[in-house]
């Protein structure tokens, strides 16, 4: 686990596999808090945050209850000889969309508590955050990190902060992409656009221009 | 060195034209149109009754408040009436009209020659606002107004602006090669007032013969003349300074905000004539261009004459496409010929080839404004954003610092009417500061 | 097998317990009083966000209408069943009002231009070069501005190079008035059909002069109104709708047919007036 492979990660998944534009997971708020560049960033900041708790979170979940090794504390409570038995994997999805609808019922509570302008100013987006495929995305491409390899044995402690970086990589690379997004979006405002194609189509094709440009990162590792 | 500022362009000047052409007074017309509103802020209050004996010089109308400014009769006669006139700025505006007797009688210590070197600054600036002294370039912003800065805005340095940037015109420069003396005395008295002892004349560099003139009459007195790039708008107030002093008026700020007052030649002139020889601004220096008349001129115009008996005199061809008063970046395009010369005229242009209607189209987005622009703004998002009626977000753009000296529309590509739009924008967001 | 189904079932029911626990715990630690009524109001509103009310939108309107001590009515734009179920949401008593629509004053047919504008196609900016190119001061310059800014519709430029106004349409938010930089749009109850079709403040000679439909400022009106609701100011006559009793009076009197009668024509556009006007 040294630096430059953490590095790798975190800018692996932030430009090169960028979730929105290079992975088309959570198009939804993408479309959709994209209009003004104020909302778009409080957009980007709330996922960031959810992604990094989303990734912890399902991370000790993964590491204690699903798999099928000898740190399975279901194994050690009930013992055995095969930790195998209790390989749970099968469970991870929906395990994991609970934890992360969980998660943001949380954090919308928090933010009305705290900030009720921020809540006005994502309205409806937040609880779309709870169904977002980019958190799910996120915790599920975790897994990965937990694998074990011929190179190296994964421990628990390089699992959660490959995870975190990758949380942090992706919540960035989302925020940065909304925030692209909504500058053109901003521009769009002012654009003569032929009628059909005003709002949410012309934001597809600018979507996909975006997109193909981000395709210029692929071949960087 | 030849010095400029950013952006800006250099359309062709058509100065050859008329450059040539000496001074010579205009026909003395019977009748006067004095219109009240000859000047930027509240229109001037009449002090004459219809029927009352005015002469030359006399006083007419008083200014209606600070930023405001006075009107004198320049002929002898009798008031015949005051009533809303067509004027240059829009169709109806009050105006005293003077009938001229032929007398030519002055006013009571009027043309009286005085010592103005033994007058203190503010019984020079008393006499500049009652003299009814605007700015003569063309803004028409009235002159004791920006010769009053508050105590807490210290002055350095005053600027002359002969440039005379706008293509066509050729009264300034006329003024400067004709009658150099009146126009350094006047800077001298403009410098007194100020406090300043450090002065600048810029002149364009298509204008040698003026520059000399005015290094040699103005060396004597710390004035220093400057040679600058021929470039529109160099005559600008704001890129003037950037281009001498080399400072940037600030983002909604006035030149004094950086130390310095800019007036244009004329204006120096009539200064003069107001605080040494007691004549207030009764005449200017007005060019008669453009391929619509036999032969351009320069003239010595009678404020509130017609214009209707120059253009005659010039030789007016048929076919005219378009009257435009003062320069053809800026100046303003009139309906009829029948409509008074005020303090602002510098010039009439009467145009025939090249006037054509354009359709806009759309913005290519190839920027050409924006490098253009001589105040760095982005015409190509303001007049969009005009397009959509969205005033809050040209604010955000900075309509408000828009100088609306044309370059954006003159380069456009796509012939879009871009100042017209950032004009409107203007007006708008000026309403809603208002309410 | 059933080890598998056992430990699953046991996962996710210690999960989802222990989630719920932990949630039912947060919302009563973060709970947030807020009032229904807003949401409620907001979903009764037009939701156009004309503006027309003074306030950012409807959602800003409602707040208002909760917090405040806002009437209601405010909203020019609002269905009158809309506005009974806003008021007992409210708690108030609805006063009823009348629905206004807005009233184009010019029906010039053509006005001498002073000069050929080829400017930008908008009123606001026509009127800025030389103070607009028509010869009549007061009147339509027939750009257009106020049919752009119309969120219901309601307005369209005629044949004849003037707005009109559909009237069932129309809610009375007057956007146009406000945008119009002439004035000669104004919000008129609707039942007062009787109106000055005319904005010009020139003296009767000009008018003439331009216009063959002007007001000239005669005051023949102004003798013939039964219930003195018309007043002549600046050579131009002017009707309180507040006395107006739709008489029609002044309309037959009036030398220039610059007074029209609306009410023969009510539910119909307004554009058919005027080739009624022609027939008489």
């Amino acid at each position: 686990m040294s630096f430059v492979e953490l590095f790798t990660i975190f800018f692996g998944v932030m430009l090169i596999n960028n979730f929105i534009l290079s992975k088309f997971l959570g198009l939804c708020p993408f479309f959709g808090v994209s209009k003004n560049t104020k909302d778009a960033v409080s957009m980007g900041v709330a996922v960031i945050f959810v992604m990094i708790m989303a990734s912890v979170a399902t991370c000790a979940i993964n590491w204690y209850f699903l798999m099928g090794h000898q740190s399975n504390l279901l194994f050690q409570v009930f013992g055995g000889t095969d930790p195998s038995t209790f390989d749970m994997a099968f469970l991870k999805t929906i395990v994991y969309i609970l934890v992360i609808a969980v998660l943001v019922q949380f954090v919308e509570m928090i933010i009305i508590k705290t900030s009720p302008a921020l809540y006005r100013a994502m309205g409806i987006y937040l609880p779309l955050i709870t169904t977002n495929c980019a958190i799910l995305g996120v915790a599920l491409l975790n897994d990965d990190f937990a694998k074990s390899s011929a190179s190296m044995e994964p421990t628990f402690l390089s699992y959660l902060v490959k995870s975190l970086v990758q949380g942090v990589g992706g919540g960035l690379g989302f925020t940065m992409a909304m925030l692209l997004m909504s500058g053109v979006r901003e521009r769009l405002e002012y654009t003569p656009v032929p009628v059909p194609l005003r709002g949410i189509p012309i934001a597809f094709f600018s979507a996909s221009i975006m997109s193909i440009s981000f395709l210029g990162f692929t071949g960087m590792m | 060195m030849v010095r400029t500022f950013r952006g800006g362009v250099h359309p062709h000047d058509s100065k050859d034209m008329s450059k040539d052409q000496p001074i010579k007074q205009a026909p003395t017309p019977d009748i006067v149109y004095l219109s009240l509103r000859q000047h930027l802020g509240a229109p001037s209050k009449a002090v004459v009754k219809v029927g009352d004996l005015v002469k030359k010089g006399q006083i007419v109308a008083e200014p209606g408040g600070f930023v405001s400014s006075a009107v004198h009769s320049p002929v002898s006669g009798k008031v015949k009436e005051i009533k809303p006139h067509p004027h240059m700025m829009g169709p109806l505006a009050d105006a005293v009209v003077v009938e001229n007797d032929g007398k030519d009688e002055w006013f009571e210590g009027c043309n009286v020659a005085t010592n103005w070197e033994s007058m203190t600054p503010e019984q020079l600036k008393e006499k500049i606002r009652m003299s009814g002294i605007v700015g003569l370039g063309g803004a028409t912003f009235p002159t004791h107004v920006k010769l009053s800065p508050p105590p807490e805005k210290k002055i350095d340095s005053a600027i002359l602006n002969g440039v005379e940037c706008e293509p066509y015109l050729t009264a300034d420069y006329r003024l400067m090669i004709e009658q150099p003396d009146r126009v350094v005395e006047g800077f001298r008295i403009i410098m007194k007032v100020l406090g300043v002892s450090k002065g600048y004349i810029g002149v364009e560099a298509n204008k040698p013969d003026a520059y000399i003139i005015m290094k040699e009459k103005g060396a004597k007195y710390g004035i220093e003349a400057v040679m600058l790039k021929v470039k529109y708008p160099q005559g600008a107030e704001k890129q003037l300074i950037s281009a001498i002093l080399g400072r940037e008026v600030p983002s909604g700020g006035l030149p004094m905000d950086v130390g310095c007052v800019v007036q244009n030649v004329g204006t120096a002139a009539a200064i003069y004539d107001a605080c040494a020889k007691n004549i207030p601004l009764l005449t200017r220096i007005m060019t008669v261009s453009g391929d619509g008349v036999s032969h351009t001129a320069n003239y010595n115009i009678v404020l509130g004459q017609m214009l209707g008996p120059i253009l005659k005199e010039c030789g007016l061809k048929d076919g005219i496409r378009k009257l435009v008063f003062g320069g053809p970046m800026m100046g303003l395009a009139e309906p009829s010929e029948n409509i008074p010369l005020a303090k602002g005229n510098s010039g009439v242009l009467a145009l025939i080839a090249g006037v054509e209607k354009y359709e806009p189209r759309m913005c290519i987005r190839c920027s050409r404004c924006i490098d253009h622009c001589p105040m760095g703004l982005n015409p190509s998002v303001l007049s969009l954003l005009s397009d959509i009626s969205d005033f809050t977000s040209m604010e955000k753009h900075h309509a408000m610092d828009c100088i609306e000296c044309g370059v954006c529309t003159y380069m456009c590509p796509s012939r879009r009417m871009i100042v017209q739009q950032i004009k409107l924008g203007k007006q708008r967001i000026l309403a809603s500061r208002k309410k | 097998m059933l080890t598998t189904v056992i430990i699953s079932l046991s996962i996710l029911g210690v999960l989802g317990v222990l989630f719920g626990l932990g949630l039912a715990y947060a919302s009563k630690k973060f709970s947030v009083e807020t009032d229904p009524r807003v949401d409620r109001i907001c979903e009764l509103l037009p939701n156009a966000n004309c503006g027309a009310c003074g306030f950012a939108g409807c959602n800003a309107f409602a707040e208002q209408l909760v917090h405040g001590s806002l009437d209601v009515n405010t909203c020019k734009v609002c269905a009158s069943e809309a506005k009974s179920v806003i008021s007992s949401v409210l708690g108030k008593e609805l006063v009823n009002q009348e629905r206004e629509i807005a009233v184009i004053h010019c029906m010039r047919e053509t006005i001498p231009a002073r000069f050929e504008y080829n400017g930008i196609q908008d009123c606001r900016s026509a009127l800025l070069v030389n103070g607009g190119f028509t010869t009549c001061q007061y009147g339509c310059l027939g750009l257009g501005t106020c049919a752009t800014v119309c969120p219901f519709e309601a307005l369209y430029m005629g044949e004849d190079g003037l707005p009109h106004v559909v009237d069932e349409k129309c809610t009375g938010c007057g956007n146009c008035a406000k945008v119009c930089p002439r004035g000669m749009i104004t919000i008129a109850p609707m039942s007062r059909d009787v109106h000055i079709l005319c904005n010009s403040k020139h003296d009767g000679k000009y008018t003439i002069g331009c216009c063959n439909h002007g007001c000239i400022g005669c005051k023949r009106c102004e003798k013939a109104c039964p219930a003195g609701a018309i007043a002549v100011k600046d050579f131009l006559a002017c009707i309180d709708y507040t006395k107006c009793v739709v008489c029609g009076a002044c309309v037959d009197v009036c030398p220039t047919g610059a007074i029209g009668d609306y009410s023969l024509f009510r539910g119909k556009q307004s554009a058919k007036w005027r080739s009624g006007l022609a027939a008489k």
